[in-house]
């Protein structure tokens, strides 16, 4: 079976200049959230604090859980809806002070108290309780950012290896652009930047990457023939002799994100979230952004076009 | 035959075994025989504490007291060597790193210089007019540092180990701290555990000079403002705990006669009314010096100082050396807690609770369900979609996937890597980035069957042309999967684990196991169409 008939000539490079709008159109929706939102909602890993996954049997909405609580002494920071609305799985974010380390315990029996007294409260769970010193939370930032920036280089210089240097440089463009993308998505979508979510978006930069790789592939394959084409029509015939793999791959990995973004629980369902729009960004931006930008560098230094 | 087909079909007829081998004690679970133990491994895959539930605790270590008092005990006996070679000292300033002697005279600091051949080793000595600075060699506060850090790594480990807990795990993790994970501890047991791990556990016996109820007055018998001025006169001002009204602060001498670490034992025992008390005995030296201190000071009160606080200030009624009792209010548990982390000895540096996690255990048991349905479904649709596309191929693909699953469980499995909630979703992901390379291959044989190959040649150009592809692809995301693990902590360590393990796995499944299957299938026979 065929996804894609193998004389598919679909003209991608004609497109990338529409294709270009459309990124910085994104990215820039993206920075503005991020603006606008304050930056990304730092889970409590990096801000430090206390956090409580708790599993309610009712529907209880983010504005019944900070009333009780703050009745009960304890007044959150934030309240999140964890996974599908469905699963009733909440975080309660305090801030280090509210519930210091050494309160917990207290907090933890005034929770019981709660729970058998207030109807709302009924059959409520405490799944998880974390407490983050705030030592540990701005290590954990730069921490994070600098794996980020580390991935990003480390794979500029393997494929600065394996490739020519303008492929590399575009690959990792591709990649900043995926990953900004995803960061918009989540703060769009007020979800907690969360430790899961560095994971995944270093799983992105990882992954993402593998469409870039295919397509140059092919790119270098072809220059090597004897080729009347020039160097845009080259790496046009390049993305579409791959389109069929590309999308194939995207399409197996975008099965169990999808599996778990409707059944992994609530704790994967960010994770799940922020993979499907990293690897659907990833596909787009390696026939997109990556091929483009390779274009654009030979135009630049005036090879033969 | 096709070249090496045979050592290739054994190499994976090995692996196979050993997976499984590794695996049995996962999938039988309590149902695995006894005598297996004996003959193979018996340790199942082990869950993260994220799916068992239990507490995880990050310590930061002071380590820069054990600089501290390793600077206050050269004060000590450089004051001792000094005045036992009569000479006078001005005054002691100390810093961080350093103390500082200040002299009257010239001579008296040439005298002093003589000590220098004593503590080469360990400080450097310069000399500014008329004073000496000591200052610690960064090799030797390196060595301080760690050398607290591996104490109070050791001592928790036993602590923990005596408590009877199941399977802690007590790891350094970076320069100043030790992570300690407790499996299965509920969050009633988290304030104990807690308890046990962080006291300090310094005990101190001191002779009581004085008490009152509160602390001006205590100061102002002294002629003292602040307890830094009474310590100047060797003495000290703690809070004390007895239980009666009118005596909440001591005073006691600075210096301990007799502390913790002569201890032989300690115990749960009850005291003539029955409650909870913890029973001590001394051994050797501290036997001799606890007879010295209540032999010379009867019918005075001996303070039982427990991390600064006076448990109890009982009247000497006469000699003791061999054993004693702290009384205090105490439960049964607190009791039997204290006297364990007596037992196991002081930290020698105070430690800081920087994380802590407590996961109960319904989170775990919802989360492995979860974990195992969308593994289920995630993996059936990508079984049904190979199948659908790539006919037999896509078989072989299936098949190869099968025993890349089981390659990398049994891998988990024997190196005891932990299993975490993120781990079970990297699992589910390798599902479907392991048929990445099979795609990316297939196609590519497609595409040489169009150019007019034969079948087998096509499998064997199909296979070459995209080795390097299938490689640097896999490549980059281990890279940052490497990148991941060297990040993370607890379940994003395990998430990288999975991913790391499962891209190996992958590329071996992709370019060794699906190739030798397809090898098998069209081996020695005339083919005349390929079903792809």
């Amino acid at each position: 079976m065929d996804l894609i008939k193998p004389d598919t000539r679909i003209d991608f490079v004609g497109k990338m200049g529409k294709a270009v709008f459309i990124s910085w159109a994104l990215i820039l929706v993206c920075i503005i959230s991020l603006i606008y939102h304050k930056g990304p909602n730092w889970g409590v890993e990096f801000i430090g604090g206390t956090e409580v996954h708790i599993k309610f049997s009712k529907d209880i909405k983010s504005d019944g859980i900070r009333t009780i609580l703050n009745s009960a002494g304890y007044a959150p920071e934030s309240v999140q809806q964890l996974g599908l609305p469905q699963d009733n799985n909440y975080l309660v974010r305090f801030a280090s002070q509210a519930v210091a380390f050494e309160k917990i315990q207290e907090f933890q029996n005034k929770m019981e108290d709660v729970v058998k007294t207030v109807p709302e409260f009924e059959g409520a769970n405490v799944l998880r309780i974390d407490y983050i010193g705030p030592k540990v939370g701005s290590e954990l930032i730069r921490k994070a950012i600098l794996s980020v920036l580390l991935g990003c280089v480390g794979i500029l210089l393997y494929l600065k290896i394996r490739f020519e240097f303008e492929f590399a440089l575009g690959a990792v463009i591709a990649l900043l652009h995926d990953v900004l993308i995803t960061l918009g998505a989540i703060s769009l979508m007020d979800k907690e930047f969360t430790l899961t979510i560095v994971a995944a978006l270093l799983t992105i930069i990882g992954y993402s990457v593998n469409d870039t790789i295919i397509i140059f592939d092919r790119i270098r394959e072809n220059l090597k023939k004897a080729t009347k084409l020039g160097f845009k029509e080259l790496v046009n015939e390049a993305i579409n002799q791959t389109l069929s793999r590309t999308i194939l791959t995207v399409i197996t990995v975008f099965f169990v994100l999808v599996a778990l973004f409707f059944l992994g629980g609530a704790v994967i369902h960010d994770f799940a979230f922020a993979l499907i729009v990293g690897v659907l960004s990833g596909t787009y931006s390696s026939i997109f952004v990556a091929s483009s930008f390779v274009i654009y560098w030979k135009n630049r230094k005036r090879v033969p076009v | 035959m096709r070249r090496n087909l045979r050592v290739r079909a054994v190499l994976i007829l090995v692996i196979f075994f050993l997976s499984l081998i590794f695996l049995t004690p996962t999938i039988l679970g309590d149902r695995l025989p006894n005598w297996w133990g004996r003959v193979f491994p018996d340790r199942g895959i082990r869950l993260g504490l994220d799916l068992k539930g239990g507490v995880f605790l990050l310590l930061g270590v002071k380590a820069e007291r054990a600089v501290e008092q390793e600077l206050a005990n050269i004060k000590e006996s450089v004051k001792e060597e000094l005045s036992k070679d009569k000479v006078l000292v001005k005054g002691f300033e100390s810093s961080d790193n350093t103390l500082t002697l200040n002299f009257f005279s010239k001579s008296d600091l040439e005298k002093a210089k003589e000590l220098e051949t004593s503590y080469e080793d360990t400080v450097d000595i310069d000399e500014n007019n008329l004073s000496l600075t000591f200052t610690l060699k960064d090799s030797y506060i390196t060595e301080l540092q760690k050398r607290a850090i591996d104490q109070v790594k050791e001592t928790i480990e036993n602590r923990v180990l005596e408590f009877g807990l199941v399977e802690p795990t007590i790891q350094r993790a970076g320069a100043d701290r030790i992570l300690i994970q407790v499996p299965g501890a509920s969050a009633k047991d988290r304030e104990r555990i807690i308890n046990i791990i962080k006291r300090a556990a310094v005990l101190e016996f001191k002779i009581v000079k004085d008490a009152g109820p509160d602390r001006e007055s205590l100061l102002a018998k002294y002629g003292v403002k602040s307890p830094d001025e009474l310590a100047a006169q060797g003495l000290s001002l703690r809070s004390g705990d007895t239980g009666q009204e009118n005596e909440k602060f001591f005073i006691t001498e600075n210096e301990a006669q007799v502390t913790g670490q002569y201890l032989s034992d300690a115990r749960l025992v009850f005291d003539e009314f029955g409650r909870p008390a913890v029973g001590f005995n001394f051994r050797g030296e501290g036997a001799t010096r606890f007879g010295e201190l209540t032999g010379e000071n009867v019918e005075k009160r001996l303070a039982i100082v427990l991390d600064g606080t006076i448990k109890s200030a009982p009247v000497i009624q006469e000699r003791i050396s061999s054993q004693g009792r702290i009384t205090g209010n105490f439960t049964i548990d607190e009791a039997k807690d204290l006297a364990l982390v007596l037992r196991s000895g002081a930290l020698p540096v105070p430690v800081d609770v920087e994380q802590e996690q407590t996961v109960g255990p319904s989170l775990g048991k919802d989360s492995i369900e979860k974990g195992r349905l969308s593994m289920i479904v995630g993996g059936m649709a990508v079984v049904i979609f190979m199948v659908v596309f790539y006919k037999l191929q896509g078989v072989v693909a299936n098949i190869a996937l099968a025993l890349n699953m089981l390659f990398i469980m049994g891998f988990l499995s024997s190196f005891g890597v932990t299993l975490t909630l993120p781990g079970i979703a990297g699992l589910v992901l390798t599902m479907g980035m392991a048929v990445d390379g099979n795609i990316i291959i297939f196609e590519r044989i497609k595409e040489e069957l169009r150019l007019g190959k034969s079948p087998l040649a096509a499998i064997d150009a199909g296979y070459e042309r995209s080795f390097w592809t299938v490689f640097d692809s896999n490549l980059t995301t281990l890279l940052t999967g490497l990148i991941l693990f060297w990040f993370g902590t607890g379940p994003i360590k395990g998430f990288a684990a999975t991913l790391c393990v499962g891209i190996v796995s992958t590329v071996f499944s992709n370019v060794v196991v699906a190739r030798i299957i397809s090898d098998f299938i069209y081996a020695e026979k005339k083919v005349s169409a390929l079903s792809i």
